[in-house]
């Protein structure tokens, strides 16, 4: 679903991304951790086409990101770090918006709207201007606008902070569904006891470079996420 | 406590002075104290200069007729008028709208503590204000009339019950405001429409000032026996200017219990109106699922934009509102103004019809919103950056909102003015397809100047809406483009009559818009896609 080669990625002098490899594959929840400014948020940005790269190719469901981005956006979704929505629009508003870009039927987007925001619980704060909301019901607002064009592939960076524990367990379910839907999910994440009970696959990056990739079992092995992380960050 | 508050309070006033608003860091000694002087120039020598000489006219007339009580009155009522229309907005804002509400709710803080700090803000502000009228006022009176001890103090006291009604009136105003502003869902058309008033009234008595001060000097001792007979308090107002201390008691006495009911009025509403301003819902929002293009929701979308926001409707869209009523004022008057024209430029012929096209070109140029749009993207750039649009759609889409605003207002305007003119019908024809290609034109120049040119770093939206390259740009190249066009016929152009000339500035004006459209697609939309 989505192939990352190579994928290096300079702002001056700085290397954020080197020679980066990542396959993620229909059906697969993808972990992505490492320390603050290890290169995360610049590789998930480039996945979605928001930053340019320098070197290597990103193909989202066999499409080159470069040469087709308009194409490849349509099949995915990203939710970012901190969910900067258009404040002056109310949340309807805004979901409306993104449901004209992606070309949804009245009928369908008031039914996924109206499935999603029951689920998340936010259909009665709506009509209220996104300028009113808390960090975390435009985070959960973020979430419906991702899901409401049945994504095949789902970026999601930090996608877990500022939610309550209700929500947090109701995005989790949210993503197993997607994923045996035949979905993928790429989340990058701080919270490793969730990466371990939610993640099939997970990769650890740092300064740049991936250091260790694969299922969740392989990675770990016998120790736990943390220990493993905290190792490879002490070596 | 208080004083804690009040410093914070300051250092937020004047923070602009030490630092940078677009980069955030501190600026150097020598801005400073440019900025300090440039605010001094204009405080002092602008508006002061203005209230002096407003001053100096009525002053030995009045002052000779021994109603120097008079003269008070009027100077004190533009100083309030001044003061509390200057910062009702900044009252509004400053008591009610403030990001530290709940950090400091949060705090032991006694309530009238917070409310105490916010209010010798709006005071401070008030008496600025105030002071550029009163203060050459006053001195004015005492070098024409003779400064004694009992003027001075009175004077002064008179100053001080000035600064106190505008603090009242202000609050007053910032309350009210607020407590509309509590019931309507499109606020800002509220904030835009009662900006335009005061801008309407202000144009309005700046337009008849001398006809009104004419007026009041020859018949001033009429006016002084009416307003005497009919309303005592404020003849007892004028009085105190004067040194007459009996006259200062009762007044004292009212504005005292005034200040104390206003108190009493803001204690009671502050934490209600402080922390409800967010909640006003969009019920009819929560009904809407029409599907549109990308392209319309995008349009959408910057229209959302631009009516959100006050200061971007009053900034960068003026104009959509000021060209239909000059368009209403030429059918009016077109025709006088015209043969005006003719007249005062006998030697270019049908001068009329281009220079009027100048000027409908001019106020086309008050609408900018394109310029600070990609600006205004700020945090949520990543929005358009990860949906699947092409840059070139966002881009257009900002243009396009500029000329649905402005291009039928200008029409409109254009068409007045061509109704009225005097001049053969093609001139005037040439009038109105000029003044479309050119406001065609310029929407696509402002949303590639936005673009090549972005601030996407700021932290109050009044920094890429007012102080942004872009606008600037924007503002002053039209500017100077209109003044080509005016000038370019008087001193060269009439030589071939104004239909050759109009047309050379249409054929001029629709391939720099294909050029522009054509710049905006290809590196405009990679600049985009680059930010």
């Amino acid at each position: 679903m989505l192939n990352i080669e190579h994928l290096s990625k300079r702002f001056g002098a700085k290397t954020a991304v080197d020679d980066l490899s990542l396959h993620i594959r229909p059906g697969e929840i993808y972990g992505f951790i490492g320390h603050n400014g290890a290169g995360k948020t610049t590789t998930l940005k480039c996945a979605v086409g928001i930053l340019p790269w320098d070197a290597g190719t990103i193909r989202v469901n066999g499409v080159d990101l470069r040469a087709e981005p308009l194409r490849c956006k349509r099949e995915l979704a990203y939710i970012p770090d901190n969910p900067d929505l258009y404040d002056f629009m109310s949340g309807q508003r805004y979901l409306n918006f993104v449901a004209d870009i992606y070309g949804i039927s009245a009928a369908l987007r008031q039914e996924r709207i109206g499935k999603y925001a029951a689920l998340l619980e936010l259909t009665g704060d709506l009509g209220q201007p996104i300028s009113a909301y808390s960090h975390g019901m435009k985070q959960k607002l973020a979430v419906i606008s991702a899901w409401l064009h049945a994504p095949k592939l789902i970026v999601m960076d930090e996608p877990f902070v500022g939610l309550d524990p209700k929500a947090s367990h109701l995005l989790k379910e949210m993503m197993r569904r997607h994923c045996d839907a035949g979905g993928a999910i790429f989340f990058s994440t701080h919270v490793l006891e969730v990466a371990e009970k939610l993640c099939d696959k997970v990769a650890i990056i740092r300064q740049g470079r991936l250091v260790k990739a694969g299922t969740m079992e392989a990675v770990r092995g016998d120790e736990s996420l943390e220990a493993v992380f905290l190792e490879l960050e002490a070596e | 406590m208080l004083k804690v508050l009040l410093k914070k309070q300051l250092s937020e006033v004047f923070r602009n002075y030490f630092y940078n608003p677009k980069t955030n860091r501190m600026r150097s000694r020598w801005a400073v104290a440019g900025w300090f002087v440039f605010f001094a120039v204009v405080m002092v020598g602008v508006l002061g200069g203005m209230f002096t000489a407003l001053s100096l006219s009525l002053c030995p007339g009045l002052a000779a007729a021994d109603m120097g009580w008079l003269y008070f009155l009027l100077l004190g009522g533009v100083a309030v008028v001044l003061g509390a229309f200057g910062s009702v907005f900044n009252t509004y804002s400053g008591l009610y709208l403030s990001k530290d509400n709940d950090l400091l709710l949060a705090m032991p803080i006694p309530l009238r503590t917070i409310l105490c700090a916010r209010l010798m803000n709006v005071y401070l502000l008030g008496t600025l204000y105030a002071a550029t009228a009163f203060l050459p006022a006053l001195i004015v009176y005492w070098l024409t009339a003779g400064a004694t001890a009992a003027n001075v103090l009175g004077g002064l006291l008179l100053f001080l019950l000035v600064t106190l009604i505008v603090l009242l009136l202000s609050c007053l105003l910032g309350w009210v405001v607020a407590a509309v502003s509590m019931k309507l869902k499109n606020r800002s058309g509220l904030t835009v429409l009662l900006a335009l008033v005061f801008i309407g009234l202000y144009y309005f008595l700046y337009f008849k000032a001398v006809d009104l001060i004419r007026d009041l000097l020859q018949n001033a001792a009429v006016y002084g026996a009416q307003i005497r007979g009919a309303a005592y308090g404020l003849y007892l107002f004028g009085r105190v200017g004067e040194g007459d201390f009996a006259a200062a008691a009762p007044v004292c006495a009212v504005l005292a219990a005034l200040a104390a009911l206003v108190w009493a009025l803001l204690r009671r509403s502050f934490l209600r109106l402080a922390t409800s301003h967010e909640k006003v819902g969009d019920r009819r929002a929560a009904k809407t699922a029409r599907a549109r293009s990308p392209f319309a929701a995008l349009v959408g979308k910057e229209l959302r934009r631009f009516t959100a926001s006050p200061n971007y409707m009053l900034n960068c869209g003026l104009a959509v509102l000021l060209l239909p009523i000059c368009g209403v004022l030429l059918l009016l008057q077109g025709r006088e103004l015209g043969a005006l024209l003719e007249t005062v430029f006998a030697a270019a012929p049908d001068s009329a019809a281009v220079l009027l096209c100048a000027a409908v070109c001019l106020l086309v140029s008050m609408n900018d919103l394109a310029a600070p749009s990609v600006s205004l993207e700020g945090k949520s750039l990543w929005i358009p950056q990860s949906l699947p649009l092409e840059p070139k759609t966002v881009l257009r889409a900002k243009a396009a909102l500029q000329l649905l605003l402005s291009g039928p207002a200008a029409l409109l305007c254009a068409v007045c003015a061509a109704a009225v003119l005097p001049g053969s019908l093609a001139a005037r024809g040439l009038l109105c397809l000029t003044v479309a290609l050119y406001s065609l034109c310029y929407a696509l120049a402002c949303a590639a100047i936005g673009v090549r040119m972005p601030l996407l770093t700021w932290t109050a939206e009044l920094v890429p809406i007012k102080q942004s390259g872009a606008v600037t740009l924007a503002l002053l190249g039209s500017w100077l483009l209109c003044a080509v066009l005016g000038g370019g016929y008087l001193l060269l152009g009439s030589s071939i009559g104004a239909v050759a000339y109009l047309l050379i500035w249409c054929v001029l004006f629709a391939a720099a818009a294909a050029l522009l459209l054509r710049w905006l697609d290809t590196k405009g939309a990679a600049a985009f896609a680059a930010l």
